[in-house]
């Protein structure tokens, strides 16, 4: 069966676009104006606000390092790997006492940055979490419980890489919350390494 | 201009959340403990209340052509403030809200606002609008995060009423926010209905 198009019909020709130049140049100057108050207002409220922002940042990492191996203070080492954007050695009274490593590793739901300290023979002293974006009342099981977060604590990369709920270095994890479980040990597992390479 | 009929509208009749439908996302996302929703509530309301006036003060300024343009420039320039002060000086309030107050930029009830009321009227009145809707807003979710960290977490802003155990944690996740905010829509439902004498 064929049917012929019928004849197509003839475009409408379209008014041509004529735009005042007088009016265009109005439109652009209000925006370009809007923005340009608005951007010189964040740039006063940026200036104010940046270093109170800073402080508050390094102050929460400070007490965060504090917690999880106490030292007089902590140098940076330059070090970084993957999820573990930052080492630090921590000294008290002139002497190495530990390492606190930072680590980055995937939780649940996004990222769980963590302090991770480590005394000088490789066992872990505390893991504190910094920031994440687990789940309320399932991944906070873990990320959020001191007393779950401290079963870490004198595990060591002796006994090999800490595994979730199986081998000979294990970790229980936090029923309901395994992905979150998995998460915090990576973070572990990526800070002992990173001291390992270290001595 | 009407502050009691503005305020009535706001927070019952023309309610942005459970009248106009405006703002869910965060409605839902957020309002899993009464902090939370305390420290958006009032966020979105102070915004809200700014946006108004300069967008009224601006009203005849603004070309219709690139309006929403103008307006997304003057709410983003007011949220990404907010934000900055938040992170300095209400740390812990930030850092619970987390993204939700960059997104309060594309947070349908500002721009309605300044679409629907603030373009056509008076700073005063435009400002009144803002914090009347922002009061709304505010209210809705002071409700819902009650009730879902009650139910939910078993406590309220924070103070345990009851173990956690005994909580019915699906009310903190999503599927929560959602049941809630229907039931709450139904009821506001049946009681427009019963004011105006029907069934």
């Amino acid at each position: 069966m064929s049917k012929e198009k019928p004849a197509a019909a003839p475009k409408p020709s379209r008014p041509a676009l004529s735009v005042d130049p007088r009016y265009a140049g109005r439109i652009t100057g209000v925006l370009l104006g809007i923005c340009l108050a608005t951007a010189l207002l964040l740039g006063v409220v940026n200036q104010i606000t940046k270093p109170r922002i800073a402080a508050l940042e390094k102050a929460k990492k400070e007490a965060a390092m504090a917690q999880v191996l106490f030292a007089d203070s902590y140098e940076e080492t330059g070090f970084t790997a993957a999820g573990v954007p930052a080492l630090y050695r921590a000294l008290s009274g002139g002497a190495q006492t530990g390492w606190v490593a930072e680590t980055s590793t995937g939780g649940s739901q996004g990222v769980i940055e963590m302090m991770v300290g480590v005394d000088m023979e490789g066992q872990v002293t505390g893991v504190s979490v910094i920031k994440h974006s687990e789940t309320p009342n399932i991944g906070t099981k873990v990320v959020a419980d001191p007393a779950v977060l401290n079963r870490f604590v004198g595990m060591s990369r002796a006994d090999g890489e800490i595994t979730v709920n199986a081998g000979s270095n294990r970790f229980d994890a936090v029923s309901g919350a395994t992905v979150s479980s998995r998460g915090v040990t990576a973070g572990v597992n990526a800070a002992l390494a990173a001291v390992g390479g270290q001595s | 201009m009407n502050i009691g009929k503005q305020l009535k509208e706001g927070l019952l009749t023309q309610n942005p959340v459970l009248v106009q439908l405006l703002g869910m996302c965060s409605t839902l996302a957020i309002t899993t403990t009464v902090s939370n929703g305390l420290g958006m509530g009032l966020s979105v309301t102070i915004i809200l209340t700014l946006s108004n006036i300069f967008i009224s003060l601006l009203r005849k300024i603004i070309p219709e052509q690139v309006r929403i343009a103008c307006y997304i420039v003057v709410i983003a320039g007011f949220v990404t403030m907010v934000d900055l002060l938040l992170q300095a000086f209400f740390p812990d309030i930030a850092e619970s809200l987390g993204v939700f107050i960059p997104l309060i930029v594309v947070n349908c009830i500002i721009l309605a606002r300044a679409e629907s009321f603030a373009s056509k009227s008076k700073p005063l009145a435009a400002a009144v609008d803002g914090l009347c809707q922002g009061l709304g807003y505010t209210l809705v979710l002071l409700v819902m995060s009650a009730i879902r960290e009650l139910l939910g977490s078993g406590s309220l802003a924070g103070t345990r009423v009851f173990p956690v155990e005994y909580a019915a944690n699906m009310l903190a996740m999503p599927v929560g926010g959602f049941l809630t905010l229907g039931c709450l829509i139904a009821l506001m439902q049946w009681a427009q209905r019963k004011v105006k004498g029907g069934k």
